[in-house]
């Protein structure tokens, strides 16, 4: 018992209408890189923030070095070694890179801060474990590989033992998911014990020595990573067989329904472009994905197809007609749908009901309104029309306030609005960001419907699964150009992560020559 | 030359009750709540320290050690507007109501707290509490005696001197060293950028922010006596929109303290030319027009609207200002 | 029968409704202690003043009917800014600019009294351009906006009136000219409600301004201009999103709100009864209609009561003096505004009592269920924002 440095012990964490966590033992030897898996809402980040002392547990115990404690925050936390690396990083935009490091356990005298004595404390940590950072440089004008080194100083600056990180990955390339791998099996040797948060298979195969698994909040079992199967983990995470992939019809495109030429889109950020000169097209009965790691030029693409940014070169056109300087009404009666990559923000009124959010893109159309007075019989019919089509749930129906609903149930409010205005092309960015399996294939299912009736549907998503399986072309975008086109039956989730990370491009005719392949 | 030193005079003891309230608010946004009742607050600040200043005068204590009574003036001043801040911080960062709805109801409350309370002590109808002489400064505290023609020094550092403006410059010095020196610092920024982030490192968010407040606070009550010392007629239950004057100088000074008392200069200036108007041989009198000077004193307003239009594009508000923390949604 | 019962009682609208009476009931509490503090002996009698003094005899209702006209329409115009999203401090500027343009087009142009409760209209629609404009293309904050207008606004009319002398009164020269001496067909016409009344105060008013409510409440929720106006207040980018305007819409919402406090302005001014002062502070009317319109939840139908009520507890006010200073009831009303700040602790009590709901017992039946989740293997919004409303209110 005594060489397991964090035990946890029949947890139980409860919030109102929903036990996150049931009955979960969780124990981590010293030393090890202990990964635990789960889909989303298995209760994986709930567990570890009860280990963090973010909440507390209904039941059960916590034993750190064989000693049962208390963790009633992140203080206590901190008091134990114990320290957390999060999905969205907890780091302060405006601050340094030093400053954020320090902050909660400024050396100081009296209050005054020493920064000088952090600073050195910081540059010999960053030598010793290979994290390379500028101590004065500002977040925000740092890489998201270098934000998230800053994460793990924070924790090494402490004197953490017992590392928590919670799905690392997500945002890094895969040569920084590379770099990280070797930066834990680095801290392992030194002596720190990790556990690691993630829903990724290859990962755990590639780094943990052993996995917890979990499933609707309950333990389901723990293996060494050595002794088992990618197919055997995901049985016990999703507790039956998952396809690896998706059956498509084979269908040939037909007409070309969306071009980009030339498009340039300034950025708000910084002086450059953030599309610099794109050209692309999407025809009918095809699914393009734009892939690429966050923030090399897709949203700003995306915004400026939909009509929220204005391009500040080229041209775009919808079934021929000229659709630059158009209006985002205009657009959407011309027949562009829009499943926006943040549904709070862009795609839902939250204190709006669903009837009212259902007919956010067709209010002003004549079946719901008369001389400006909105016939809410009609949207009412509508409304309960969509909820049935396409299952969507929520507690008072139609009336529903949407903010109380589910996040799966809020997209597929979103869905199926835009996909009941038929549209010749569907632009969906991320659709399926935070949901659960079962959701996950709902949408896949609904975007391959549509490609199989001859629409034309654009995609622009990161996750590399997804990006494999559901589409027909594949362009991946770097630094605002894309720097490849691929056939995703003939390339490799790795080729395709090099062309992501910007370490291989094609040039422009090579594209052109692969995409005239691709179309044949 | 003299007139000049006189404008200087009046625009500094103007510009300091802007400059300690634009800090106080600055302050509170930095840690993450808008004060919009900073007009309350100044007001509350004024009502006890000149109820305070009165009860000297009575006691004859003021007359005797003047600078001292003025100093405890000053503390009351502040300790007043902390306890009422505290009404805006309950509401807003505890119960997490909407900020402008406890803002609304405490500049709704001081003015007529402000009147009911001074007609109770005053009597019936009096409703303007009267600054004794002695809290201004002098030359005489000095030790030597005024001239009968001061030159353009002896205008400027006297004509308008009380123990609030360096007191206030003092504490413009010290919020510059807290909010970038200093481990308290460090936090208040923290929390009104990215609250969940000061949260996980152990930062109690509730309880700093609960402290901004109280800053603004205090600040906004030393900033009430301040504006009742400036406008001279004693304290007449309003500080005549100061209170958000002081926020347009807040944003202007886009959240810092030296562009603060740059910001709070330059309106004061425009505020003073107004009074000044028929002394300044090179702007316009509107001789034709009646009650020419009301465009006078249309002007500071103007001008800060016109300020604000033109900066606030580029104006950079602490990231988490006017959203309740709360600690579920992380 | 039971269900239907449970149900209304469920209802947010009965909590909303019951959390401000419970509001108000405090702050009258609290505007008691006060007056027991100030003279214990005439307590009693400054309590039973504010609340009965209203309706003490016909002219003294009149009178609350008569003020609470103008009340109506700031409370609407600050009322349907909320809704929008803006928060219209400056009703005080834009009832300003109402009642000199109402003045002018009835005094110097000889208008009749509606084309100068249109004028009035027009004035208070200019005025709150101006905040609209900075806060849709320049982002400027519609608060201080609003404010700094509030002065000019003040300022530009004074300075207005005292540059056309028709306007002014021959013998006190800081006060309109009597509007019966001016332009009778200027005042706002009675219709025998006077008589009805037994005052002379009594005019139409209070029916013009409840039809503008009722106008306004079909507006915000029956058509399709107010849906886009909402959906702009609750969730900018979205609204975007669907093709809406959002910058047009908050130039929109702020001109009509301001033209909605500017018909406030004409409705007093041009009553006849009272002249407008050229004096150096600002118009309270216009920041009376922030607790009318906070008391309401904004909801215009819900604005008539709350303004009826507020001009009934002033008139109560005016009633205690010279015992006590009527500013108590400004205290008063500031107490019920604070305690609406309150109200999402108080409406969330207020259905635990009604509905016997027991966070702790529903812990229990799911600690103890053995199928823990609904199915969806999230923890979803619901649940985290049900947990907020549990927990985060008792930080």
């Amino acid at each position: 018992m005594s060489d397991y440095v964090v035990e946890m012990l029949n947890i139980t964490k409860i919030f109102p209408g929903i036990k996150a966590n049931d009955d979960i033992t969780l124990q981590l030897k010293k030393g090890e890189v202990h990964a635990l898996l789960g889909e989303n809402g298995a209760g994986k980040s709930t567990l570890m923030s009860v280990l963090f002392g973010l909440y507390q547990p209904e039941q059960g115990t916590i034993k750190i070095n064989g000693k049962p404690v208390k963790i009633n925050n992140p203080n206590d936390a901190n008091a134990l070694n114990i320290g957390m690396v999060h999905q969205h990083f907890m780091l302060v935009e405006v601050f340094s890179v030093l400053d954020n490091i320090i902050l909660g356990v400024e050396p100081n005298t009296a209050g005054v801060l020493k920064r000088k004595e952090a600073r050195e404390k910081i540059v010999d940590l960053s030598k010793r474990y290979g994290l390379s950072v500028e101590p004065d440089a500002i977040i925000e004008d740092i890489s998201v590989g270098m934000q998230q080194r800053v994460e793990i100083l924070k924790m090494l600056y402490k004197n953490n033992e017992i590392l928590i990180f919670d799905e690392p990955t997500a945002v890094l390339t895969p040569q920084e998911i590379k770099e990280l791998m070797q930066i834990m099996r680095d801290l392992t040797a030194e002596g720190k014990s990790i556990l690691f948060i993630t829903h990724k298979l290859n990962e755990i195969i590639e780094v943990a020595d052993r996995c917890t698994v979990l499933r609707k909040g309950k333990y389901v079992g723990t293996v060494d990573v050595a002794d088992t199967t990618r197919e055997e983990l995901s049985r016990m995470m999703v507790g039956r067989d998952i396809h690896f992939t998706i059956d498509k019809k084979d269908v040939t495109p037909g007409k070309v329904v969306f071009t980009a030429e030339n498009v340039t889109v300034p950025s708000k950020h910084h002086k450059n472009n953030a599309v610099k000169g794109i050209s692309f097209d999407v025809r009918a009965g095809e699914i393009v994905c734009l892939a690429g790691i966050e923030g090399n030029g897709q949203s700003e693409l995306v915004y400026a197809l939909t009509g929220i940014e204005k391009v500040s070169s080229g041209k775009m056109t919808l079934e021929g007609m000229d659709i630059t300087k158009a209006s985002i009404r205009k657009r959407s009666k011309l027949g562009i749908s829009h499943i926006p990559e943040d549904r709070h923000k862009y795609g839902l009124v939250l204190e709006y009901s669903l009837a009212n959010n259902l007919v956010l893109q067709r209010y002003w159309e004549p079946e719901f309104q008369n001389a400006g007075f909105i016939r809410t019989a009609k949207v009412l019919d509508y409304a309960n029309l969509l909820i049935k089509q396409y299952d969507v749930r929520s507690g008072q129906g139609a009336a529903t306030i949407v903010r109380s609903m589910s996040g799966g149930n809020q997209q597929k409010a979103i869905i199926a609005r835009e996909i009941d205005k038929n549209p010749e092309l569907l632009v969906a960015i991320q659709p399926t960001r935070g949901l659960d399996v079962g959701a996950i294939e709902y949408i896949h299912s609904q975007l391959i419907a549509q490609r199989d009736s001859g629409k034309a549907v654009l995609l622009v998503s990161l996750e590399l699964d997804e990006v494999m399986n559901v589409s027909d072309r594949i362009l991946v975008m770097y630094e605002g150009e894309i720097v490849g086109e691929f056939d995703p039956q003939t390339t490799t989730v790795e080729e395709i992560g090099l062309y992501m990370a910007g370490a291989k491009r094609n040039t422009p005719r090579t594209i052109t020559a692969v995409s005239a392949t691709l179309k044949k | 030359m003299i007139i000049l030193a006189d404008i200087m005079s009046a625009t500094v003891i103007f510009a300091i009750p802007l400059l300690v309230v634009a800090l106080g608010g600055m302050f509170s946004e930095r840690s993450g709540t808008i004060n919009i009742a900073l007009e309350g607050i100044m007001i509350v600040g004024a009502l006890f320290s000149c109820l305070y200043l009165v009860s000297a005068d009575k006691s004859g204590f003021g007359a005797v050690h003047p600078l001292l009574a003025m100093f405890i003036a000053i503390l009351v001043a502040g300790l007043a507007g902390i306890i009422f801040s505290l009404f805006l911080a309950l509401a807003s960062v505890s119960l997490k109501a909407d900020q402008t709805i406890g803002g609304t109801a405490l500049n709704m409350f001081a003015p007529a707290f402000a009147i009911v309370l001074t007609w109770a002590i005053q009597g019936q109808g009096q409703t303007t509490i009267n600054i004794p002489t002695w809290v201004r400064i002098t030359q005489d505290t000095f030790g030597f005696t005024a001239s009968t023609n001061p030159n353009f020094l002896e205008t400027f550092i006297f004509k308008n001197l009380y123990l609030t403006t360096p007191v206030v410059l003092v504490l413009l010095a010290l919020s510059i060293f807290i909010i970038y020196k200093t481990k308290f610092g460090l936090r208040l920024r923290a929390c009104g950028e990215h609250p969940q982030a000061a949260d996980s490192v152990g930062i109690n968010v509730y309880v700093l922010r609960y402290i901004g407040v109280a800053i603004s606070g205090l600040l906004g009550g030393i900033g009430g006596l301040a504006f009742t010392i400036a406008a001279g007629s004693g304290f007449q239950s309003t500080v005549a929109g100061y209170g958000f004057f002081a926020l347009a100088v807040m944003i202007f000074g886009n959240w810092k303290p030296l562009r603060i008392f740059g910001a709070a200069l330059f309106f004061a200036l425009f505020k003073v030319i107004g009074s000044y108007s028929g002394s300044i041989p090179f702007i316009p009198s509107f001789s034709g027009i009646k009650s020419a000077d009301y465009i006078y004193q249309m002007l500071p307003y103007v001008v800060t609207m016109l300020v604000l239009v033109f900066t606030s594009r580029k104006s950079r508000a602490p990231k988490a200002e006017g959203i309740p923390y709360d600690k579920s949604t992380r | 029968m039971m269900t239907k019962f449970k149900k209304f009682v469920q209802s947010p609208g009965l909590s909303s409704f019951l959390a401000s009476v419970a509001s108000i009931g405090i702050g009258l509490i609290f505007g008691y202690l006060l007056l027991a503090f100030l003279n214990p002996s005439m307590s009693f009698y400054g309590l039973g003043k504010i609340l009965f003094a209203g309706a003490s005899s016909a002219e003294k209702f009149s009178k609350v009917l008569y003020q609470a006209a103008p009340l109506i329409m700031t409370g609407l115009a600050v009322g349907f800014a909320f809704k929008t999203g803006l928060f219209n401090i400056g009703a005080s500027g834009q009832y300003t600019m109402g009642a000199f343009f109402a003045l002018y087009a009835g005094i110097i142009l000889k208008m009749p009294w509606w084309t100068a409760l249109l004028a009035a209209m027009l004035g208070g629609m200019i005025w709150g351009a101006f905040p609209g404009v900075c806060k849709a293309l320049f982002n400027v904050n519609e608060v201080i906006t609003s404010i700094m207008f509030n002065w000019i606004g003040l300022f530009v009319v004074n300075l207005s009136m005292s540059n056309i002398p028709q306007m002014l009164d021959r013998i006190s020269a800081n006060r309109t000219v009597n509007l019966a001496a001016a332009n009778k067909s200027a005042i706002i016409p009675k219709w025998g409600l006077d008589k009805l009344f037994g005052s002379p105060y009594m005019n139409i008013s209070i029916l013009i301004t409840a039809s503008v409510a009722v106008i306004i409440f079909i507006v915000l929720n029956k058509t399709t201009f107010g849906y886009e106006l909402k959906a702009c207040g609750y969730n900018r980018n979205a609204s975007i999103y669907a093709g809406i305007n959002a910058k047009r819409n908050i130039v929109l919402s702020m001109v009509i709100s301001g033209g909605l406090a500017g018909i406030g302005g004409g409705i007093y001014y041009l009553s006849g009864t009272a002249q407008f002062l050229v004096i150096k502070s600002l118009l309270n009317m216009g920041f009376n209609g922030i607790p009318v319109a906070l008391l309401a939840t904004s909801n215009p139908v819900g604005i008539i009561f709350s303004s009826l009520f507020i001009s009934y507890i002033q008139v109560g006010g005016e009633a205690m003096q010279p015992q006590f200073s009527p500013e108590i009831i400004n205290i008063i009303i500031s107490v019920i505004i604070y305690l609406s700040a309150f109200s999402m602790l108080l409406k969330g009590l207020i259905n635990r009592i009604l509905t016997h709901q027991n966070a702790r017992r529903e812990k229990e039946r799911v600690l103890h269920s053995s199928a823990g989740n609904s199915g969806e293997g999230i923890v979803t919004d619901a649940a985290i924002s049900n947990k907020s409303e549990s927990e985060g209110v008792t930080k």
